[in-house]
């Protein structure tokens, strides 16, 4: 197999993002998953842990639990320490609304651990459809950050949240917010029939990339600020980061063709994002083994995703505005789609006329 | 008026009291191909930025931007011999307080 140390795609680490259930304390307005009380999805342990080892040996080094609520699944601390023990990272993000016992059990088997945030509180509240959720996740940074933990405050941005943006980093910083993650919310999920906020214009992500640059420059380099809407001349010029996908052969590591991985809570074993299309998974997690991830590696299914990510990669080219690149491909997996299924009987028609 | 431009610059830019428009063509002057973006700030001029890039800098891109009022280039200094520093100072009227632009 090639080199980890190449890098693949458009991230620092080659990241398994691992949705354990779909269970969840709250079941928010933009949540891409559908997580809530009332889902049950839930993978096994041991199912979790074969897949593990085997997407070691394919070179994945990270793994980011997501849910659902990741602090409701029952074996939570057997997770993060046998995931540990394989030899990942582990990374968590979570709502906040964890007991303090189990978040100080949890905080120091992790790597790094993430509480979302919406807005300032009004916000926060509605859209998680809870009183005091905001207060709630506050209360859990400030006291990782009073144990040192490494905690980072992750913000999902809406049109409606931008004018709070200020005012909520002054706020998680004054909490103990060790770094910042800024994502505008994807329409996925329950947000593509939500109501109560609206997604970003190309004005609203210009306006962004230029309220996170003036941030970043309060802040300097005494905290991270990392916004995942970039200018997509930027990720042209950084194109050839997807070298290993577009050349590779069959003995290339499946770290270096799908970056990051997702396991979704149903199992399946998808590219880059919970809501890919799903003709482009890859397996499932019951299913998962090293001959069917090579039968992948030489199969029709990395050559539609090869295809999509040059698309994805060509169409940046002449884009002026802004990206947030992994949703843009997870959009272009359901055009592409789409365009499949299209009656093949329409183009014909207009021969005729 | 004075309130308004004693606020913090990541504020006025965030209250969409800046109009959609001013908003896009700021957005689209300050991203330059091959510039890395490390200072941006209000100055002077409007808005000045502080650009760093490992190469000998091309400017064509620079200066045919339409809101250019002042450019610099030298190199980074003896911490870093490699690299060069592009300081940009863009025209924004609306930054200034001028008023045009500004969605009440």
């Amino acid at each position: 197999m090639q080199s980890e140390r190449t890098r693949s795609g458009f991230l620092p680490d080659r990241t398994i993002h691992l949705h354990p259930t779909q269970t969840c304390n709250l079941a928010c307005a933009h949540c891409y998953s559908e997580s809530g009380p009332r889902e049950r999805a839930t993978l096994s342990l041991p199912a979790i842990n074969r897949a593990l080892w085997i997407l070691r040996a394919e070179g994945y080094t990270h793994v980011s639990l997501s849910g659902g609520e990741p602090t409701v699944y029952p074996a939570l601390l057997p997770l993060i320490g046998e995931a540990r023990s394989i030899g990942y990272r582990v990374t968590m993000i979570t709502n906040g609304l964890i007991s303090p016992q189990l978040i100080d059990d949890v905080a120091t088997r992790l790597d790094g651990i993430a509480i979302s945030f919406d807005g300032l509180a009004a916000r926060h509240d509605a859209i998680r459809g809870r009183q005091g959720a905001f207060a709630r996740a506050t209360e859990t940074l400030a006291r990782l950050a009073a144990k040192d933990a490494p905690v980072a405050a992750a913000i999902s941005v809406t049109r409606e949240a931008i004018p709070e943006l200020p005012d909520l980093v002054d706020h998680l910083l004054q909490s103990g917010a060790r770094a910042l993650q800024i994502r505008p919310v994807a329409l996925a999920g329950r947000a593509r029939s939500a109501t109560m906020f609206s997604a970003l214009s190309a004005a609203d992500q210009a306006r962004l990339f230029l309220v996170v640059l003036a941030l970043r420059d309060e802040l300097q380099s005494r905290v991270p600020v990392q916004c995942d809407l970039v200018p997509a001349r930027n990720l042209w010029q950084q194109r050839d980061d997807y070298a290993a996908l577009a050349e590779a052969g069959e003995d290339e590591a499946l770290s270096s063709l799908v970056n990051p991985l997702v396991i979704t809570s149903a199992g399946a074993v998808k590219p880059m994002t919970y809501d890919f299309e799903d003709s482009f998974n890859l397996t499932t997690i019951d299913s998962i083994s090293q001959e069917r991830l090579d039968e992948y590696k030489r199969g029709v299914a990395v050559s539609r995703f090869r295809v999509l990510v040059a698309e994805a990669l060509d169409g940046l080219r002449e884009n002026a505005w802004f990206v947030d690149w992994f949703d843009h491909c997870a959009r272009l997996s359901h055009e592409i789609a789409a365009a499949r299924e299209r009656p093949v009987g329409l183009f014909l028609g207009n021969t005729h006329s | 008026m004075e309130n308004e431009l004693s606020e913090r610059l990541a504020t006025r830019l965030a209250n969409f009291k800046l109009k959609d428009d001013v908003i896009k063509r700021l957005a689209g002057g300050v991203i330059v191909d091959g510039l890395d973006i490390k200072r941006f700030d209000v100055c002077a001029y409007g808005i000045c930025v502080d650009y760093f890039t490992p190469k000998m800098p091309r400017l064509d891109g620079l200066l045919g931007k339409k809101d250019l009022a002042h450019l610099e280039v030298f190199p980074y200094g003896i911490l870093n011999p490699d690299y060069f520093h592009v300081r940009v100072g863009y025209r924004v009227d609306e930054l200034q307080g001028a008023g045009a632009g500004i969605q009440h």
